[in-house]
């Protein structure tokens, strides 16, 4: 039996985020999270494989103690062990230092045949993890995943490019990252909904992980913020109000003066 | 050391894709400000197709640097790191740069963990200060910008599609062949067993000089579905917001802003969208800005060189069924 990883990443709400002003990174712990919309797609990738040849599937997170309730919620769809990855010094990881402790966390899950990721966050929208945690491991990549099978001991794999698209084949192990482009994603147990307050995932902090500090965190992160500045806007324009009748007239009188209709 | 900048040259068949072209543009500034040479750097399988890309003599770049391989035809993310990784080994770049295009986003990253650098996703400006670079992106949703540095060389960043016009160079690049060493690991462990070019036409949006946008505030699919006939009638492209996108309004191409197509149209239309600047990024290069939004103080109300207060679905309603009974 085989065994997949999926990473999956608590977002915060959309509009619930905070930014802290010191070290201008996003305070994951106040926000309201809820699971990385593209990871539906990638936990049912790995679910329907599992349902095809029996993998085993892990889920496994990286985050704060917030993130529980989010891995029970996935328990419940059908995967078989969660994991929580969280340590305050992992608070304030880019895109490498997130994908050391990944790389870390996986290779202690290692033998795997393949890890799955979501294309990319709502809230970073980098995309960069699932490729550069590969990189890290030594596997290859396959990113913008749209259909992925498994056929005698290989994986084909679907996936967009930029010139059209490519079928590709490769073996065990590797990182591929899902497009949200699936038609159907499973509902969550019933049975599983029930028993979930007795399970709870392993948790997998630094002492486990055992890396070096000043690789991972704020300290371990190349990437470092300089400024934020907020965009002002100064009102341009003319305010019409109105019901919409009179106003979509008015707004006829001007595309047709500016020569947009004849 | 550090005296060079690489930007990675994406190509196909010959050709090269624009967004390797407009990351030269601001390139070609921040290397001129450093006193750095530009290098475009091109892996191909086939170099007579690769000599003849037209756009090869115009290069802002310096220099052009191609590595011909067979196993470079569909460029594998594994083999293309491995050939990036050596070079910048070799020559020590101050920095690289790739187009945000999906390629850019799944190579980078490989050659970042590799070389254990920064990277910087959907740059779309830079600003040099005292012999530093700074890249700027818009961020989270707020009307934020990052201004981000690196603290390792070499800085490493994608560039956002659409954000830089395409220029010409009047110097001819320097055109050099690289070979790599007896030896080179050239595998792969990616086989591609069937490539299919694109089904459908690509989207007109980023060229479109009418462009009719909607957001949320159309509250429904079926809403959303009267900017397509809209756009018929002002021979308009239609574009979304993320967050339209994600309620699968519309496909994934019409997104306008960060992480989708930039547009700079003649007259922009807005319909129903707040003004995040995840969007507005996307589209603050219109000439004229239309907005319609129940909410006065949007953002979107501030850009706009006309604002219309009003129910989003309503307006569009009511503005059809005028332009229809003019017909």
């Amino acid at each position: 039996m085989g065994r997949i990883v999926v990473c999956i990443k608590g977002v915060p709400k959309p509009g619930t985020v905070k930014v802290d002003k010191e070290t201008h990174t996003l305070r994951r712990e106040s926000a309201e999270l809820i699971l990385n919309p593209p990871d539906r797609p990638a936990l049912e990738v790995a679910l329907r494989l599992k349902d095809q040849t029996n993998f085993e599937v892990i889920a496994i997170s990286m985050g704060p103690p917030n993130m529980v309730p989010l891995l029970q919620k996935v328990y419940a769809l059908g995967v078989d062990d969660i994991y929580l990855i969280s340590d305050r010094a992992f608070a304030g990881s880019d895109t490498l230092a997130t994908s050391r402790i990944l790389a870390k966390a996986l290779s202690l899950l290692s033998p795997f045949d393949l890890v799955v990721m979501g294309a990319r966050s709502i809230d970073g929208e980098t995309g960069q993890v699932p490729p550069e945690t590969a990189s890290l491991l030594n596997l290859p990549s396959i990113t913008y995943v749209k259909e992925l099978r498994f056929v005698d001991g290989k994986f084909i794999a679907i996936r967009e490019d930029d010139f059209g698209e490519e079928e590709v084949e490769f073996s065990p192990a590797a990182v591929v990252s899902i497009v949200p482009e699936i038609d159907y994603v499973r509902p969550p147990s019933l049975k599983r909904l029930l028993s979930l307050k007795e399970i709870t995932p392993k948790i997998l902090t630094n002492a486990e992980l055992n890396l070096d500090e000043a690789s991972i965190g704020l300290s371990g992160s190349p990437t470092q913020v300089a400024d934020v500045f907020e965009k002002t806007l100064v009102s341009r324009g003319e305010i019409f109000e109105g019901e919409p009748d009179e106003l979509a007239e008015k707004l006829i009188e001007v595309l047709k003066e500016k020569g947009f209709l004849a | 050391m550090a005296e060079c900048i690489f930007a990675f040259g994406q190509c196909f068949e010959g050709k090269l894709h624009p967004a390797s072209l407009e990351i030269l543009t601001p390139l070609r500034e921040v290397a001129d400000r450093l006193n750095k040479r530009l290098i475009l750097i091109g892996l191909a399988d086939d170099k007579e197709k690769f000599l003849a890309i037209p756009e090869l003599k115009k290069l802002l770049a310096d220099e052009v640097w191609y590595i011909i391989h067979p196993n470079l035809k569909h460029l594998p993310d594994d083999l293309c790191e491995r050939v990036l990784v050596y070079l910048a080994s070799e020559h020590k770049p101050y920095g690289i740069f790739f187009p945000a295009t999906k390629k850019g986003l799944s190579v980078a990253p490989r050659v970042a963990g590799s070389l254990q650098a920064g990277l910087c996703a959907h740059v779309n400006a830079f600003e040099v200060k005292n012999g530093n670079l700074f890249l700027l992106r818009p961020t989270y949703g707020e009307n934020i910008i990052a201004k981000l540095t690196s603290q390792r060389l070499p800085i490493m960043a994608t560039l956002a599609l659409n954000a830089f016009p395409i220029k010409e160079a009047e110097k001819e690049p320097l055109i050099k062949e690289l070979k790599h060493p007896e030896g080179f690991d050239w595998s792969t462990k990616l086989t591609i067993k069937n490539f299919k070019p694109p089904k459908k036409e690509p989207s007109r949006l980023s060229v479109a000089k009418v462009v009719v946008a909607g957001g949320m505030g159309l509250k429904s699919k079926e809403n959303f579905q009267m900017l397509f006939e809209l756009a018929k009638i002002l021979k308009a492209e239609v574009g979304g917001t993320r967050p339209a996108v994600h309620a699968g309004w519309v496909e994934a191409d019409r997104m306008i802003g960060v992480s989708g197509v930039s547009v700079r149209p003649k007259l922009y239309l807005a319909f129903g969208i707040s003004g995040a600047i995840q969007h507005t990024v996307g589209m603050e290069g219109s000439e004229f800005i239309v907005s319609i939004n129940i909410d006065k103080e949007a953002p979107m109300m501030k850009m706009a060189h006309i604002g219309f207060v009003c129910d989003a679905p309503s307006f569009l309603k009511a503005l059809l069924r005028k332009l229809k009974a003019k017909d």
